[in-house]
């Protein structure tokens, strides 16, 4: 009746669906399912197990109705609980233990429909609800919304499926025979219901079948099916589901699953690939009996596929496992076997039994994949990051840092095994960068092993013993000497174990060890490679081979400071002594010794192109050789800091020299540097030994002349300059100058070195491209005599300025010196080649500012007087403008003359003409007097006038001198004069 | 029953880990506690997921699995604690209990100055005393 009553639900709800009426479809299915539940203990029309089937295909449809309807809706926290609800009901309703595995397939199904109903639901709503927590007595896991949580589990159904299957045709393997109504057993009309078909001829009836005959026809069935593909298809989902967002345990736990099973299933590729990956996670997070499990059946893969390598590298690291008898994982039904101590040594004698003997072995006689020819051989490299670490690693350290080339230091080699027994090596080879180096220390108990051909060239050392113990370092240290300057390294050490096994281990220096994994987990106490504190810390597996001493001079013999502008002359030599020098090469560097560099492309040199404050312009090689003459594969490169020079073959006590060349632009101390690098021995073209030799020499440039200029009006004639008046006290601009008037320019050369110099010429050069505003008039060119200069003489050349333009600025040009440096008394025994190389100076002169005076005030006196004899003293007030200027003057009384005249007056001076005020002067004493001073001011520009002390100052003879008449007393404006 | 703890170090590794069983499961013990870290790492770089458990060091269970139930403790030092137990109607009060009794019982292991903090755990002492408290734990809830 109630079935009646459920079957009307039902269609109801499938009605509703029809209509797209999803809630109350839903209500319905519910409805329906919950009636169900009350059918479970009540009906009994079918035999019990078929019973429970029929019920349990029902609750499945009506259960993927719901939870397709509720995800459908998004519901997804809905439709997580309501799976939960329905796998909580059904999960104790196993039936009876023959038809258990009816019930597994059941399980395992459920899970497998949630999983993929889900995935296609969260594909299709892309976004995740939120997760709600502890919203009931039973808060869901956040796993439990991932499709790969469920995808497991079905795998975990399936496989306690296949277990229980296993188990019923082992118990059914007799009736095996009768068992022929499972092929008629056919599924009827109704959901979950079965039915013996019995044909008869044309007849076709269906009978009811027993629970026995089910059971019968659930085996059959489940044996037409492989279910290891369909638990690894599942894991292989949950697996890359897992991986997918990130979940990197439990997809390996999936993997690790599934790799048993392809383990189980034979397909070892598949199944060691997966091994080694989860290997991987195992061992970086130190779940060391995970990964014995792990290793456990990889050893097994690689012992299927008779990869001996693999094996052996397996096994070792199992061996080495830190793996102690407390780990509580005691018995396994993997291929590793418990993971104790105990099988760690079976382990370990296992590999070593397989490489130490020389003929072929194998392990197990039904898989004899495993065999070493006679002639095969096994090596295994260890290098920082390999898991064999724990298996074997060396420590290399030198004792010392720097050795020189044929001096020996000691080198101390750390072998340190975890393996769990004892290993005897029967030699180590040490392998440097330095080939020459290497070694061989051979265990003196197998002595045979030395004897091999090719190692007789090999330094052999021989140890009593190499017994590797495990836990424990094996120390051994031994001289060595390298005669090869660079570093020398160690590179790696094999131990040679059996005739078969190499392990060949990466060296490492003590001070950069880095610990090994998984035992610094282990709480044993931690073992150094060497005893010496020191070394521990700092020693190294490389040294520094230092060169040979050098055995040739390099002299750099300039003196004293370099002067600018000129060629300074370094001269290097070479003198060998006990070395010859082949190839030789001579490196030039110029530095600046403030390490701001010599070049500075900002800064605009007024007088040199180039951009370089010191520049090295060349070397000259030694007397009497010609550039012409050096070979043409000789280098020689020179740029601006920068020289490289090869120098010839020199032979023993010999000597070569050169010179260099370089120019200083700008005051600077630089440091030359200057190395030799050469080879002793000229017969070993390719490897020999450069030798090198340094020196340096920290010149300073400095200027050698400062060039000064002034300018001055002639002698007592004074023109009124506006702007100097306005100007003078507010800025330090220079003064301008009168136009149309002769101007006297004084040109000053002071040698500020501490070297005499002789002075060629000085000269007034136009800039190229600017034209000069003004006549310039000086007297010879060139001095006849070049002119010397000792240290802080000045020497003072006169040019005379007219600029009769009407111009507002004066453009005078570069004021130019060529000198050179005085070569003392070989000055006349110098070559002309010598003497004609002058170093030019340049300075470039400012602009002079020019404007018209509109008065000029000249006084007229004789040059000199005669106490009493009156003389006429005139005072020239010259109007240069358009204008009437009013002047007033005055004259004050002077105590050595008597005087007539205005003392004060105002004149007028018509425009373009001049004034004379005369006064006439009585001396009344001699000697150097002062005239009486004038005074005067310009009403019209409020300027006044004084004349300078020294322009109103005359010279009283007490009588007429006689004065012989002679030209040299005649002085030319002109004229140049040394030694004022 | 519990059948499995563990202590678990900054690096996910293990750093104690005893199961009690008389099955040879262990290592399917260990495989669960190893997967549930997953969980843990979920928990703490997504807090905002499990909103009410901000600061808490009591993670809750953290997933279910066929037969077992799996749940979490993170300490303040990082160090976390996974018990495995095979009740599947079990109070939250007395895991907390349980898991409050471990940590003083892990502080006083650690605390031992010939304990090297980092290495494993192989006091004999603590794990009797932990042996005590796993034993105690369904009587506790009994009483």
């Amino acid at each position: 009746m109630r079935t009646e009553e459920n079957h009307n639900t039902v269609e109801v709800a499938v009605y509703a669906e029809f209509r797209s009426d999803w809630t109350e479809a839903l209500k319905f299915y519910e409805e329906a399912y919950h009636t169900l539940r009350e059918i479970v203990g009540v009906t009994t029309r079918l035999p019990p197990i078929q019973r429970l089937v029929e019920i349990k295909s029902v609750s499945e449809q009506l259960h993927f109705k719901i939870s397709t309807l509720l995800l459908h809706s998004g519901k997804v926290t809905e439709a997580v609980t309501w799976f939960r609800q329905h796998k909580n009901t059904y999960r104790r309703l196993v039936g009876a233990p023959e038809a258990i595995l009816v019930h597994w397939e059941w399980m395992s199904r459920q899970y497998l429909v949630f999983g993929e109903l889900l995935e296609t639901s969260s594909k299709a709503t892309q976004n995740f609800p939120p997760v709600i927590l502890g919203s009931s007595s039973k808060p869901l896991s956040e796993w439990e919304y991932y499709p790969a949580y469920y995808y497991q589990l079905a795998a975990h159904y399936l496989s306690e499926k296949r277990s229980a299957l296993e188990l019923a045709i082992s118990m059914s393997e007799i009736p095996n025979e009768v068992d022929i109504g499972a092929d008629s057993v056919v599924p009827s009309a109704y959901v979950g219901q079965f039915a013996r078909l019995l044909e008869e001829g044309d007849n076709v009836d269906m009978l009811p079948l027993t629970d026995e005959g089910y059971t019968h026809y659930a085996v059959a069935e489940g044996k037409r099916f492989r279910d290891s593909l369909e638990i690894i298809a599942l894991l292989k989902k949950a697996y890359e589901s897992y991986s997918g967002i990130k979940v990197q345990r439990m997809s390996s736990f999936c993997g690790f699953q599934m790799a048993k099973e392809y383990f189980a299933e034979g397909e070892i590729g598949n199944a060691k690939q997966i091994f080694d990956n989860i290997a991987i996670l195992y061992r970086t997070e130190g779940w060391v009996t995970l990964l014995w499990d792990v290793l456990g059946y990889l050893r097994e893969c690689s012992r299927r596929n008779g990869t001996v390598k693999d094996f052996v590298e397996y096994s070792l690291e199992m061996a080495a496992l830190p793996i102690s008898s407390d780990t509580g994982v005691q018995k396994d039904t993997g291929p590793a076997g418990p993971a104790s101590i105990l099988q760690r040594e079976i382990v370990h004698k296992e590999v070593f039994e397989l490489v130490g003997e020389a003929s072929v072995l194998t392990k197990n006689e039904d898989s004899s994949n495993l065999k070493i020819s006679a002639d095969e051989f096994v090596q295994l490299e260890v290098d920082l990051v390999s898991p064999l670490r724990l298996v074997m690693f060396a420590s290399v350290a030198f004792h010392e840092q720097t050795i020189k080339p044929g001096t020996s230091t000691s080198i101390t080699i750390s072998l340190l095994s975890h393996l769990p027994l004892t290993v005897e090596i029967d030699r180590l080879e040490i392998q440097f960068n330095q080939s020459s180096c290497n070694f061989i220390i051979a265990n003196a108990q197998k002595q045979h092993y030395v004897e091999d051909g090719d190692t007789l060239k090999q330094r052999t050392e021989t140890a009593p013993t190499l017994s590797l113990v495990s836990n424990k370092w094996l120390r051994l240290t031994y001289n060595i000497q390298s005669d090869q300057s660079g570093k020398l390294e160690c590179l790696s050490v094999i131990a040679k174990i059996g005739s078969h096994l190499a392990i060949c281990c990466r060296a490492e220096s003590p001070a950069s060890l880095d610990s090994l994994p998984l035992w610094t987990l282990e709480d044993c106490t931690q073992t150094v490679p060497i005893k010496d504190a020191v070394l521990v810390f700092s020693g190294l597996k490389s040294t520094q081979v230092e060169e040979p001493d050098p055995q040739v001079d390099l002299c750099l013999g300039a003196s004293g400071p370099a002067l600018i502008g000129e060629v300074f002359l370094v001269p290097v030599t070479l003198v060998s002594k006990g070395h010859a020098v082949y190839s030789g090469e001579l490196k030039i560097n110029l530095v600046d010794v403030k390490g701001g560099g010599l070049f500075s492309p900002r800064d605009s040199e007024p007088y040199s192109m180039e951009s370089h404050h010191v520049q090295l312009l060349g070397i000259s090689g030694p007397e009497g050789e010609d550039e012409s003459q050096l070979d043409s594969d000789n280098i020689k490169k020179i740029q601006q800091s920068f020289g490289l020079i090869s120098v010839p073959f020199i032979k023993n006590g010999d000597s070569w020299s050169c010179k260099l060349e370089i120019k200083w632009h700008r005051p600077k101390p630089i440091m030359l540097y200057v190395s030799l690098g050469y080879k002793p021995n000229g017969y070993e073209p390719n490897n020999a030994q450069m030798v090198h030799v340094h020196k340096n020499l920290q010149i300073e440039g400095k200027n050698a002349i400062v060039i000064n200029h002034h300018y001055l009006m002639p002698f007592r004639r004074d023109p009124l300059l506006l702007t100097k008046n306005k100007e003078a006290l507010e800025s330090d601009q220079p003064e301008p100058l009168p136009s149309n008037q002769n101007t006297v320019l004084v040109v000053s050369a002071k040698n500020c070195t501490e070297v005499p110099l002789r002075l060629k010429s000085i000269s007034i050069e136009e800039e190229d491209g600017v034209e000069r505003t003004c006549s310039i008039q000086h007297g010879n060119e060139e001095l006849s005599d070049p002119a010397l200069l000792v240290p802080g003489e000045e020497f003072k050349k006169v040019f005379s300025v007219n600029s009769n333009i009407n111009i507002s600025k004066l453009i005078l040009g570069t004021a130019c010196l060529r000198w050179r440096r005085d070569l003392g008394v070989e000055e006349k025994s110098a070559s002309t080649a010598t003497l004609s190389s002058w170093v030019v100076t340049k300075q470039k002169l400012p602009d002079m500012n020019v404007e018209l005076p509109p008065l000029i005030v000249s006084l007229e006196c004789p040059p000199y007087a005669i106490l009493g004899d009156p003389f006429t003293y005139n005072i020239r007030i010259l109007n240069q403008t358009q204008l009437l200027q009013e002047i007033k003057y005055s004259l004050a009384d002077a105590q050595s003359f008597v005087l007539c005249g205005y003392h004060n007056d105002t004149v007028y001076v018509l425009p373009k003409s001049e004034h004379i005020v005369s006064y006439k002067l009585v001396p009344l004493a001699s000697g150097m007097q002062q005239v009486p001073r004038f005074s005067m001011t310009s009403v019209r520009y409020s300027a006044a006038y004084q004349p300078s002390n020294s322009s109103s100052t005359v010279f009283v003879f007490p009588s007429k001198p006689h004065f012989k008449t002679a030209a040299s007393t005649i002085f030319r404006v002109e004229e140049s004069v040394a030694n004022e | 029953m519990i059948v499995c703890v563990a202590v678990v170090g900054h690096q996910n590794n293990p750093l104690y880990i005893q199961s009690f069983t008389e099955a040879d499961d262990a290592l399917k013990l260990h495989h669960i506690v190893h997967c549930s870290l997953d969980v843990v790492d979920e928990r703490v770089n997504n807090p905002k997921k499990s909103g009410p458990m901000l600061n808490e060091t009591f993670l809750g269970m953290l997933y279910p699995i066929e037969n077992y139930k799996v749940y979490g403790y993170l300490t303040n030092t990082k160090v976390k604690f996974i018990l495995v137990t095979t009740d599947l109607d079990v109070k939250d009060a007395d895991v907390r209990n349980f898991f409050r009794r471990f940590h003083s019982a892990y502080v006083d292991a650690v605390s031992n100055p010939f304990h090297v903090p980092g290495k494993k755990i192989t006091s004999r002492t603590f794990a009797e005393r932990v042996s005590t408290i796993v034993k105690s734990f369904g009587f506790s809830s009994a009483a």
